[in-house]
């Protein structure tokens, strides 16, 4: 005959130090995760590294400045076509030239058409220089905007240099802005000149780079930021550049 | 194989291989995009020449659309997608991940050649990019032709068709501007200042040279604490406001708070976000946005 003995277990109270370091370990992890996607996400759109003489078209300019800006961002891409427009019916042997500001009246073309806007956005006054001979203001042309009436209104240049005339390697077409409201037609395009002039090439925080921004580098064939090369649109239009 | 046979079999093979080319070069690109002013950009510029598929029905708002099993049958089905691709359609990409498209789908991010501006009046003074850069002429301009040059690029033999329809559409985007003008002349600008419910009109109050003075919910969705609120009312009656501008399709109460408490004229400005997807909607409807911009100029430089 057996008899069972009685047992005693010895049961330890459940103490709460470990569930506790369980739940805070858990609550940062989830401050840390939150932490980092809200500062992916939402972060601010922090300027692009730049040289002292380049400034943002983003966070640098403002008011009349930035929408002139904007207007001569586009007017990159359409120059190739209006270039197109003008020399396409030209007879063999005619020099081939880009366009003048009364193309650009023609065309309705922000900021040179002398529309409200312009008004709104100060009047600047614009010229053209041409390079009249290879060589001549080194192969570049020229559009200069000054004199505009808003407040603390700065002038601009966008140049096209010209890889015939030795200006640079590729068709480039750039622009500059200057703080100063009055300026003259620089003597030359290039650039070390201009930024003794006080000239600051002007840079856009494009679409491209926020697409870069948020996912990372998906388009690889977007444009450079900056200097835009018009070889690829001009080629399209006229085979070799002219 | 008899000599004859296999001669019979080899044209039979050319024959099958020549008829196999011609219809890869007569398939026409079927084009997707994200947003109604997205379809008559690329309509205006492949003509007949491509098949356009809206990604979500026309009916849908892109606010916060809530990406449907519909989506993923019709992405599938595309041989490109346009995309504003800088946070106006961001229910896209949860799509060409939910289908496994992304890497396999090209995209053309339409805002690569457009300069972008921050989104106006940000309480905290923040530089937010502004994705609402197809609510403008000049901006949607540069989209036209940065999609023209692309779709070329995939369609070359159509490239300079493309080209010369996106350079007649431009065209027509920028008369806009000229009829607008016509309509504003003799009208006392000094007299406007306008505050925005949101930040969508930025892009085209900057083309046309107007500031703005307050945005009321610089970003969608997020509407202001009342003491934000209370800060811009504050703001709104010290610059002399006299328009406020609200979005046509997606009605707001705030922007009956801030009539009521400002006195402000309110009008309304379309997104170009909502209705049957159409070649000419966009022009339909900036034609209107402006006409809305140059009631409200008129009539604030007749205020008193």
């Amino acid at each position: 005959m057996t008899s069972a003995l009685p047992m005693t277990e010895v049961i330890k109270p459940s103490g709460a130090r470990f569930e506790a370091w369980v739940l805070a370990a858990a609550v940062v992890a989830v401050l840390v995760a939150l932490t980092t996607y809200v500062r992916l996400q939402g972060r601010e759109n922090e300027p692009a590294p730049l040289y002292d003489w380049q400034i943002s078209a983003f966070d640098g300019l403002t008011g009349a400045d930035q929408a002139i800006y904007n207007s001569l961002y586009t007017v990159k891409d359409e120059i190739p076509v209006i270039y197109d427009d003008i020399n396409r019916f030209n007879e063999p042997g005619v020099k081939f030239r880009w366009p003048n500001l009364q193309d650009f009246e023609d065309w309705l073309l922000p900021p040179f058409h002398r529309d409200t806007s312009w008004e709104q956005n100060g009047s600047l006054q614009w010229s053209l220089h041409e390079p009249l001979a290879e060589g001549e203001m080194q192969g570049s042309t020229m559009y200069l905007g000054t004199d505009g009436r808003s407040e603390g209104q700065g002038s601009f240049l966008l140049i096209i240099g010209h890889v015939h005339a030795g200006f640079t390697n590729n068709n480039a077409i750039v622009i500059w802005w200057n703080e100063k409201n009055h300026v003259a037609m620089p003597e030359s395009g290039f650039r070390d000149q201009l930024i003794l002039q006080g000239w600051r090439e002007v840079v856009a925080y494009s679409g491209d780079l926020e697409v870069k921004r948020l996912f990372g580098d998906p388009a690889e064939d977007a444009p450079e930021q900056g200097a835009e090369n018009v070889d690829g649109l001009l080629e399209g239009i006229f085979g070799e550049q002219q | 194989m008899s000599p004859l046979r296999r001669t019979l079999l080899r044209v039979m093979v050319l024959l099958l291989a020549a008829s196999g080319a011609q219809t890869a070069a007569a398939k026409t690109l079927k084009v997707g995009i994200t947003l109604h002013p997205y379809y008559s950009f690329v309509a205006n510029i492949v003509g007949d020449r491509a098949e356009i598929v809206p990604l979500i029905d026309a009916d849908a708002n892109p606010h916060g659309y809530a990406p449907q099993p519909a989506d993923m049958i019709r992405i599938t089905s595309m041989d490109v997608l346009v995309v504003n691709g800088i946070g106006h359609d961001s229910w896209a990409f949860e799509i060409l991940d939910a289908a496994a498209m992304r890497d396999k789908l090209t995209l053309i991010y339409a805002n690569d050649g457009v300069s972008l501006i921050p989104v106006a009046g940000d309480p905290s003074g923040a530089k937010v990019v502004n994705p609402h850069t197809f609510i403008s002429t000049t901006a949607a301009i540069q989209q036209v032709y940065l999609i023209a040059r692309r779709l070329g690029e995939l369609d070359p033999e159509n490239a300079t068709y493309f080209r010369d329809n996106a350079r007649r559409y431009a065209l027509q985007i920028r008369k806009l501007r000229a009829e607008f003008d016509a309509q504003i002349v003799g009208a006392n600008l000094a007299k406007f200042r306008c505050a925005t419910m949101h930040s969508g009109y930025d892009y085209i109050l900057q083309e046309l040279g107007l500031q703005v003075t307050a945005v009321i919910e610089p970003r969608h969705g997020v509407e202001p604490t009342a003491r934000q609120l209370a800060e811009t009312i504050d703001r709104i009656k010290a610059a002399d406001v006299n328009v406020l501008f609200a979005e046509k399709y997606f009605a707001s109460k705030l922007s009956d708070t801030i009539r009521e408490a400002t006195g402000v004229k309110m009008y309304s400005i379309s997104h170009i976000s909502s209705g049957e997807y159409t070649p000419g909607k966009f022009v339909e409807e900036m034609r209107e946005n402006l006409t809305t911009l140059a009631t409200a100029i008129k009539e604030a430089g007749q205020s008193g």
